[in-house]
């Protein structure tokens, strides 16, 4: 479906302590129909890399390809791009003014312009994909945080993308919660989605993941399959690491 | 040496990390809150009894108050009352069309407090400073002078112009407060969807804002009832203007002015308390 390319990405922020490099001269390249799952200790940079990707953060240096379309050239059309790459947030972002059928059908309606009908009925069939068929006309704040996090993935899913971005969607959860979601994640990525994701869900990186990646200080320290990195990783960091969270 | 020196370093790196994690967009962050901008009208809610006692205290007071003059001295407070009554429906049309006029004054100088572009929150800033910056009343009288003198309407309409512009910068901050109360994650979903800043703005992030400010512009409304009443010194017959003519001619200022006040109370304390029930209601449907 997609394929990113991210290459010698840097991103810094300007803090009043002075320069912070959130992100240095990453490389990673994620193929059509692969899953990467990047992981490492928090302030690391993960969601910086991630958030460059659809251009929530505008990198300072280097280039992201998807594609082959430049997202950092300053001709290109972001919102194409952001149509094109969904991504799924920690903390669900559901609108809470709109139903949960309006939550999933706003995009399509206006910013593909389909009408609303078609929007309703594809809204219904994502619905029901995700386990929530019964769930369309509730208002968010009514939902457990899993059903939340489920429509939020229905919601990116009406677009269509090309590839998906997840951003933890599985850490603010109940513990019981945490299976429907990878549950829905792991059919995705069964049916071929690119995907790339920040989890620390290591059954899941086993299970669906084509590559993990250990990200530590703004750098990729290693990268390699799921049993590669888990059973025998050769970076210390990545050692020292899997060790805390295992 | 050696040692200090990485242990300042360790320290530095980590007042750095701190820092910065305050301002990471994707901490988890409470619900919207309700933005409070009020120069002290109470809104007695069902929660707070001292607050709806002492609402209750004044607003029977008053009502006594006002029946015990009509009923017991009828001479002169009959009188009173009917001419000060003439000016409600000035008192009432200035306030309902400055505050609509204040509104959509706000909601811009709001959008554009928080606009990306520099020269637009530069206008607003300016425009919010100016205001805040000068008596209510100078600021009537000039804009409706200026306004008669360069665009020849009528009194009313001036008036009307004069207190939305001034309300408005006020309006602006509140709407600037309100949006800024919703939760980033929400204008960064709309956008990641592939909305476009203005569409995001449009369906999620001002209707949002409507609910949160409500009970603000209410407050708003209540001031705007009382401060209306600077329009008498533009020859608009509003109640106090009614009042003060009646003075002009028996002389009874001081029977004329308690009633005045009585009338502006009572309408008062009648808004505060529907302004309350308004938001209790917004409470209950989430
Ligand atoms: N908007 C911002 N302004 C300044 N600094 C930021 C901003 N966003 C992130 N940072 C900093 O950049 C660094 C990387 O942050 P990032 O959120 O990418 O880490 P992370 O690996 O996702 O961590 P976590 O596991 O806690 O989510 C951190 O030091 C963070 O404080
Ligand atoms: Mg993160």
């Amino acid at each position: 479906m997609a394929k990113i390319e991210i290459k010698d990405l840097s991103k810094d922020y300007t803090t009043p302590n002075g320069v912070l490099h959130a992100v240095k001269h990453a490389n990673l390249t994620v193929n059509d129909g692969e899953v990467v799952v990047i992981i490492g200790p928090s302030g690391s940079g993960k969601s910086t890399l991630l958030r460059c990707v659809n251009a929530l953060e505008t990198a300072t240096a280097g280039h992201i390809l998807i594609d082959g379309i430049d997202v950092t050239a300053p001709g290109t059309d972001i919102r194409q791009i952001r149509e094109e790459v969904g991504m799924v947030f920690q903390s669900f972002n559901l609108f809470p003014h709109l139903t949960v059928l309006e939550n999933i059908t706003l995009a399509p309606m206006k910013v593909k312009k389909m009408d609303k009908a078609e929007a309703e009925e594809l809204a219904r069939q994502l619905l029901k994909r995700v386990g929530l068929s019964d769930k369309a006309d509730v208002h968010p704040t009514q939902l457990s945080g899993g059903q939340q996090q489920r429509v939020a993935i229905a919601r990116s899913l009406a677009m269509k993308p090309k590839a998906m971005l997840f951003d933890e969607p599985t850490s603010a959860l109940d513990p019981e919660m945490i299976k429907e979601v990878l549950d829905v994640m792991t059919d995705l990525a069964r049916e071929g989605m690119t995907m790339l994701l920040v989890t620390h869900e290591m059954g899941f990186a086993k299970a669906a993941a084509d590559k993990v990646i250990f990200m530590d200080n703004g750098e990729i320290l290693e990268e390699g399959t799921p049993e590669k990195m888990f059973t025998s990783p050769e970076n210390p960091r990545t050692i020292d690491f899997l060790n805390h969270i295992l | 040496m050696d040692d200090k020196n990485t242990i300042e370093e360790k320290i530095r790196k980590e007042t750095l990390v701190r820092k910065a994690v305050s301002v990471d967009p994707n901490a988890a962050k409470a619900g919207p809150s309700t933005i409070q901008m009020t120069d002290g009208v109470l809104i007695p809610k069902k929660g707070e009894k001292h607050i709806l006692t002492s609402w209750r205290l004044t607003f029977f007071g008053a009502l006594v108050l006002s029946a015990i003059l009509i009923v017991f001295f009828p001479d002169p407070y009959r009188q009173i009352f009917r001419t000060c009554l003439r000016g409600l429906p000035v008192t009432f049309e200035v306030t309902i069309f400055s505050i609509i006029g204040a509104v959509i004054i706000g909601t811009f100088t709001g959008l554009g407090s928080v606009s990306k572009r520099r020269w637009i929150n530069m206008i607003c800033g300016v425009y919010v400073e100016l205001i805040r910056g000068i008596p209510l009343l100078v600021q009537l009288i000039f804009i409706y002078y200026a306004v008669g003198r360069f665009f020849h309407v009528e009194g009313l309409v001036a008036a009307i112009f004069s207190l939305s512009v001034c309300f408005g910068a006020y309006m602006g901050e509140i709407v600037r407060a309100g949006i800024q109360a919703i939760p980033k994650g929400q204008m960064e979903a709309a956008i990641a969807l592939g909305l476009s800043r203005s569409q995001a703005f449009r369906y999620i992030i001002l209707p949002q804002t409507v609910k949160v400010i409500l009970p603000a512009i209410g407050n708003e409304f209540i001031s705007m009832l009382k401060d209306s009443s600077l329009v008498s010194v533009l020859s608009l017959e509003d109640i106090l203007r009614c009042g003060r003519m009646y003075i002009s001619r028996t002389f009874l200022s001081l029977e004329t002015m308690l009633v005045v006040a009585l009338i502006y109370l009572i309408i008062t304390l009648v808004l505060s308390r529907l302004v309350g029930v308004l938001e209790e209601r917004l409470h209950k449907n989430g």
